[in-house]
């Protein structure tokens, strides 16, 4: 077990939860009901456990481009993201105002008054 | 402490009240209610209580169907000590994103661990809800 293959496994792996990660949270977009959601998030589960034994390095790099393709391919258009996160309804809707900027509360009066 | 039964009834009040009828026993029951307790404040504004934190992260641990309730406590690691695996890490968080409504972003999310580091750093968001 060298080091680099260690280092090569580790990344591997890391990009595999992301993958996991991101796969799920667009099955969520996807299937917004919650019962479908489960069933489909068991077999997105199934298919990640099929794979879990492989050893060989560049099949498991082939598997991780096959299946980051196959994320591409169905990621959902709109996706739920939450208000105040980038690319949700509230980024940005409300921005704190510069300092320095003050708000005069004259209510009208004329300044010659 | 008083801020916080102040805070709990101006969200629940909405006219005019007399004020000998206000007991404190009554918006003490309003402080339980999760509903009443932040019904008008806009995201972001309630900071949680670290013991809320805490609460709702063993809740939602507890009832993730592959772990078993009793072994959890504050100081769980995911894997080592509740037996999960990584993808079931991964849906874990998941489980806390939705809890919380948090946007974790994906490198921070994978270092998410343990109890701790999961209370940690929902404590210390600004947005947690």
């Amino acid at each position: 077990m060298s080091v680099a293959y260690l280092a090569r496994r580790a990344a591997q792996k890391q990009k595999v939860r992301l993958l996991y990660r991101r796969a799920l949270k667009d099955t969520l977009n996807w299937a917004v009901h919650r019962h479908l959601f489960y069933e489909d998030a068991d077999e997105l589960r199934k298919k990640f456990e099929a794979n879990k034994d492989v050893e060989d390095l560049d099949t498991i790099d082939r598997m991780i481009a096959t299946g980051e393709a196959t994320y591409d391919k169905w990621r959902h258009p709109d996706p739920y993201i939450v208000p105040w996160a980038p690319g949700g309804t509230k980024f940005c809707r409300n921005p704190v105002p510069p300092a320095g900027i003050e708000i005069v509360y004259d209510y009208g009066r004329e300044d010659n008054g | 402490m008083a801020g916080i039964v102040r805070r709990a009834v101006l969200g629940h009040m909405r006219a005019p009240v007399v004020q000998k009828s206000l007991s404190l026993h009554g918006s003490k029951k309003l402080l339980h209610n999760p509903i009443f307790f932040r019904s008008m404040s806009s995201h972001g504004d309630d900071h949680l209580t670290k013991q809320e934190v805490i609460d709702r992260v063993l809740s939602v641990i507890k009832d993730f169907p592959k772990v078993d309730p009793s072994k959890v406590t504050a100081d769980v690691h995911f894997q080592k000590d509740l037996g999960l695996d990584s993808l079931d890490n991964v849906e874990l968080v998941m489980a806390l994103e939705e809890e919380f409504k948090l946007e974790i972003p994906d490198l921070e999310a994978d270092k998410i661990d343990s109890c701790k580091v999961a209370i940690e750093y929902i404590y210390n968001h600004p947005m947690a809800g």
